[in-house]
């Protein structure tokens, strides 16, 4: 990047592409975690809902539930 | 049976996918982030500089390949609802509503480098333009999308109505593409050709194909993560999921 561009003044911009680029990596990493953060809860509630049914032998299928 | 046509059937079968996306995912995404490292460097230390626009030209390397995704995505996102739809497939459903924030997230790109490019080089951050005004209401299409999916407590239900949606909204994907030569855009028109003649010198192309086919695997690795977690979502409290978890632990 910066390579000189003809024999005009070299106007640069560097700080757009910084910042363009930027976006670019915090969007696509958002991108790859959230998924992952998600299926990481969804596993967590389903260890504990079967840990749930080992304790009480039974699945409610509703936390508060008095059946 | 035909073994295309059972994998099919099988692929639709709750516990199968899990496996399937869960074993796929990691591979297309870590091939997708190796091809768009390829075209990154290419971006960013192989080129040169326009002779016009400077370095700001390299903009073009992550805004023309995520502006193609967001219309890209939403195609296949209706194609899933309407598939969905017609024949009830519950994983179609959840393919059609893993395509929306990923699209959100191109289109977001888009608009976000799009302005970052616009400053320097029209002297604005914005304008009503009809390129730009038409890719915005893509975005907001995507976040009633995502939106009318969660606010509905029937997942079955949310996804139907959030999939009509994304059917109607296929209409404005033809009005994105050609309205740069309907109207008098600021936005120039079609410099790159997928099978025509490119407007691009030859040297400054190689990058953009590989950002092009990067950002398209890395989006197959997205949606099988996104299927995979919204998949044990609705499926939470199905005795695979209790053997999936029995097994991890």
């Amino acid at each position: 990047m910066g390579r000189e561009a003809g024999k005009g003044a070299i106007v640069s911009y560097r700080d757009y592409v910084i910042a363009a680029y930027g976006v670019f990596a915090v969007v696509m990493l958002w991108d790859f975690f959230a998924p992952h953060v998600a299926i990481r809860q969804y596993v967590r509630a389903a260890r504990q809902r079967a840990a749930r049914m080992a304790g009480t032998g039974k699945d409610t299928g509703f936390p508060l539930s008095r059946d | 049976m035909n073994p295309v046509v059972r994998w099919f059937h099988q692929l639709g079968s709750p516990p199968y996918f899990d496996r399937f996306s869960a074993r796929w995912a990691p591979v297309a995404h870590g091939l997708g982030l190796l091809v768009m490292a390829y075209g990154l460097y290419g971006a960013l230390f192989v080129v040169p500089a326009d002779y016009q626009q400077g370095d700001s030209f390299r903009i073009l390397y992550i805004h023309v390949p995520s502006a193609w995704m967001s219309m890209a995505v939403f195609a296949l996102m209706a194609t899933y609802a309407a598939i969905a739809l017609i024949w009830r497939i519950k994983l179609c459903e959840i393919l059609a509503m893993a395509c929306a924030p990923i699209g959100a997230a191109f289109t977001l790109i888009t608009l976000v480098t799009g302005s970052i490019w616009g400053k320097p080089m029209w002297g604005t951050w914005w304008d009503w333009d009809p390129r730009l005004t038409t890719e915005l209401i893509l975005l907001f299409l995507y976040l009633g999308v995502i939106g009318l999916y969660n606010a509905i407590d029937d997942r079955r239900s949310g996804a139907r109505a959030a999939g009509l949606l994304a059917i109607v909204g296929v209409v404005l994907l033809p009005v994105i593409h050609y309205s740069v030569t309907w109207w008098n855009s600021l936005h120039q028109g079609q410099t790159i050709s997928l099978f025509g003649k490119s407007h691009m010198d030859a040297s400054m192309l190689p990058p953009l194909w590989a950002m092009v086919v990067g950002t398209h695997v890395w989006f197959v690795g997205s949606l099988l993560a996104r299927a995979r977690a919204d998949n044990l979502r609705r499926e939470a409290g199905k005795e695979w999921v209790a053997k999936l978890v029995r097994a991890q632990s």
